[in-house]
């Protein structure tokens, strides 16, 4: 009994020894080493993941998508757990379709990591995981797409590779769209796999809002077009078009030329990725007379048939000599207006005195930016009349001497459309949050009234006829709709030799329709044309254009119903529907009658003589009409009739 | 008499129910301790099995959410390329070029009031 009760105690003690031992040892894991070994474990099976932050998408006023994020793949390599450089250089070359020596130069750089290329294709991507390489990888990265490729590039602007945005809507609106970048945790087990044990909830991290714009593609695309057919024919070396709603300020097109496309930022110069509409200002020229005519009808310092004398095209002012282009005499002042007489305005501008003619150009936001939702607009020069000289108040009448840029001017008109109100124009409508809730909305906003609805109404009537037959925006009549508009012929300043360049000229036409309930006014501007410089020749066309393509496409319907054409035949099918076996031929010039309008009367001359044509000329200056137009059925017989203006 | 010999025979009754009661005692602690290891297996049992499963759970959310990745990458691709396809400049050419299609002429279309 003794022996067992020692062998017990034996065995008690041995117990409690161990215990001690056991407990000591967890008490030193769990409770000394506990944070430490914590922290070891959780390296080796819990892996943080980072979220980049994921842009929203930018839609147009029909929701038509004009900027979309998608992941893409960037491959960096670990130059040090590379084993054969040479075979790994070779295989990258082939996939990612670089020169061999160029990847090796990164493979065997002595840093730790470099970059291979950055964005590669969903198929690079795909064979690079094939390949399966030690010390090769990839990361997700985001990418921006611009699916309209250069439409209304230079105002959506761009992103950088980080995914911030570096100009244009991209860049003003960054802090919505780019969205939030974010970490989440999850559980990994030996293979490296996720394991989310913590459940879905975690990886949730909100992207950025959706921007929906004030642009229409469809008029965007009108713009675009037509502003690069006029550069090109008449040999420009830019352009601007702003169509713009007159009532609310909301931006429906904004084209620039040289064109820019989002896509391959890199590849275009500053120059071209710049948004002109905004950062250029200009001599506005004659365009700027609307302004004068403005403030003189509303003070009452002139009636719309109080008669001036135009000095038969030279008038004395100031010791200088101001020219008309054509020679006039006594005129009423709606018709100066109509043919744009630089002597006339001067006179208006003597009656106005300097001080209220300034005040006026203030009211209608020159000198001062629009506040325009897109970033580096300026505000043009704009000195004060103190700061005038005695020529200044002529030069002012008819737009020289100070700068305005096309956003400026085209707002300037709105205010005369929408009987009065100068209004803050807008790109962006609203943002819109993950959850659809809208953060952020433009409202129409008045940045102050200008004018009396009186004046506006009657200064309108007055610009109608400038675009009727005989006034110097001839050819920016719609058909079936009243426009109101003006041209504008600017001399631009030399820089270098200083005073005004000779031949460099800044053609433009601005202008509303249907004149007695605007639905758009637009402005066209075009840079240093060659071949024309005359606005109402140039610019007015694309004013045409656009406006005839934009109302149709607003469902607006035309004042004066056009006559229907007759109903097709049953043996003849509709001309739309089949394809013109003629279009190559017309393209060719065999059958199609040649374009003769914008040319002067002595260049028209030439080509008539060069293509064999019979013209029978009606007027004076340059083509601004043509029967039949062009493009039109040719028969050799038949004689062309040409109508000049300018 | 009658009395206490009634109460020998019922004292030797309890002494008889408390010595058997001795005798069961051991007995149900066995029981107890087994139904309580049991309970205990179990108990460990079922800690392992709801473990396993929310590791196999992760697994599938894993695979699901990539899937849900896998289509929402999917679906944006898709959204690029209609809009790249319908895009203005690319219908405009189509129609003149393969359709030979042109402007509506004046009076070709009507917009009704």
């Amino acid at each position: 009994m003794q022996r067992t009760g020692n062998r017990l105690g034996v065995a008690k003690i041995l117990f409690l020894g161990l215990f001690l031992v056991i407990g000591g040892r967890a008490i030193q894991l769990q409770i000394l080493q506990g944070d430490k070994l914590m922290r070891l474990g959780e390296r080796q099976h819990l892996k943080e993941w980072i979220v980049l932050p994921k842009r929203g998408a930018l839609f147009d006023r029909t929701g038509e998508p004009l900027a979309l994020s998608m992941e893409s793949h960037s491959v960096y390599a670990r130059p040090h757990r590379i084993h054969d450089p040479d075979k790994m250089s070779q295989a990258l070359s082939r996939i990612l379709n670089m020169r061999a020596a160029e990847v090796k130069e990164k493979l065997t750089a002595k840093k730790p990591f470099v970059w291979i290329r950055r964005q590669v294709s969903s198929a690079e991507a795909e064979k690079i995981q094939v390949l399966n390489a030690e010390g090769i990888g990839m990361f997700y990265e985001p990418k921006r797409y611009y699916p309209q490729g250069q439409l209304a590039g230079q105002l959506i602007g761009f992103v950088g590779r980080d995914s911030e945005g570096l100009e244009g809507v991209e860049l003003k609106y960054n802090d919505y769209i780019r969205g939030e970048t974010g970490s989440w945790v999850a559980q990994r087990d030996a293979l490296g796999r996720r394991v989310l044990v913590q459940g879905v909830e975690g990886l949730h991290i909100p992207p950025g809002s959706d921007i929906h714009l004030t642009l229409d593609t469809s008029i965007q695309h009108m713009a675009e077009k037509e502003l690069e057919a006029s550069i090109l024919k008449y040999r420009a070396k830019a352009g601007v078009a702003i169509v713009v709603e007159p009532f609310t300020g909301e931006v429906l097109a904004l084209a620039n030329y040289p064109s820019f496309d989002p896509n391959n930022y890199t590849k275009h110069s500053a120059e071209q990725r710049r948004n002109r509409a905004v950062t250029d200002s200009f001599e506005p020229g004659s365009t700027f007379k609307t302004v004068l005519a403005a403030a003189a009808l509303e003070e009452g310092v002139v009636g719309k048939d109080d008669l001036f004398y135009c000095e038969m095209g030279k008038y004395s002012y100031a010791g200088k000599i101001i020219h008309d282009t054509h020679p006039h005499g006594w005129l009423p002042f709606s018709k100066i207006l109509q043919v744009s007489s630089n002597i006339g305005f001067t006179k208006v501008a003597e009656k106005l005195k300097k001080d209220r003619f300034f005040r006026y150009i203030e009211k209608f936001g020159f000198g001062q930016i629009t506040g325009i939702d897109v970033p580096g607009e300026v505000s043009g020069l704009l000195r004060r009349p103190e700061k005038w000289s005695a020529i200044d108040l002529a030069t002012h009448a008819f737009g020289q001497g100070l700068s305005a840029t096309p956003m400026q001017l085209v707002m300037a008109y709105a205010a005369i459309a929408n009987g009065g109100f100068l209004m803050r124009p807008y790109v962006m409508r609203r943002a819109v949050g993950p959850a659809g809730e809208t953060l952020l909305e433009n409202q129409p906003h008045v940045a102050r009234r200008v004018i009396s609805e009186k004046t506006a109404t009657l200064l309108s009537s007055i610009l109608q006829d400038v675009t009727t037959e005989g006034g110097t925006g001839f050819m920016a009549n719609v058909d079936g709709f009243d426009v109101a508009g003006k041209t504008g012929t600017a001399q631009k300043a030399d820089p270098v030799h200083g005073g005004y360049a000779a031949k460099k000229r800044v053609a433009s036409f601005v202008g509303f329709v249907p004149a007695h309930s605007p639905r758009l006014v637009a402005l066209v501007l075009i840079d240093e044309p060659e071949v024309n410089v005359y606005g109402g020749v140039v610019a007015a066309p694309v004013f045409r254009n656009i406006a005839q393509g934009a109302l149709r496409h607003l469902a607006v319907a035309p004042r004066k119903a056009a006559p229907i054409p007759a109903a097709p035949s049953r043996l003849e099918p509709l001309r739309q529907l089949v394809k013109r076996p003629t279009v190559k031929a017309a393209d060719n010039g065999a059958d199609a009658t040649p374009d003769f309008v914008g040319l002067s009367l002595r260049e028209a001359l030439e080509k008539a003589q060069s293509l064999r044509v019979k013209v029978r000329l009606q007027g004076n200056g340059y083509v601004v009409k043509q029967t039949p137009a062009a493009g039109d059925r040719w028969h050799e017989e038949g004689v062309l009739v040409l109508s000049l203006q300018g | 008499m009658a009395s206490a010999a009634g109460a020998r025979t019922r004292v030797a009754r309890d002494l008889k129910r408390e010595r058997s009661a001795h005798k069961d005692r051991p007995r149900r602690r066995g029981f107890f301790a087994i139904i309580l290891g049991v309970g205990l297996i179990g108990l460990v049992w079922l800690h392992v099995w709801l473990r396993l499963q929310v590791v196999h759970m992760g697994y599938v959310l894993s695979t699901t959410s990539k899937l849900q990745h896998r289509l929402e990458q999917e679906n944006r691709e898709l959204k690029i390329e209609l809009a790249m396809m319908t895009s203005p400049d690319r219908l405009e050419s189509l129609a003149r070029r393969r359709l030979g299609l042109q402007q509506p002429e004046k009076g070709q279309v009507i917009v009704l009031p």
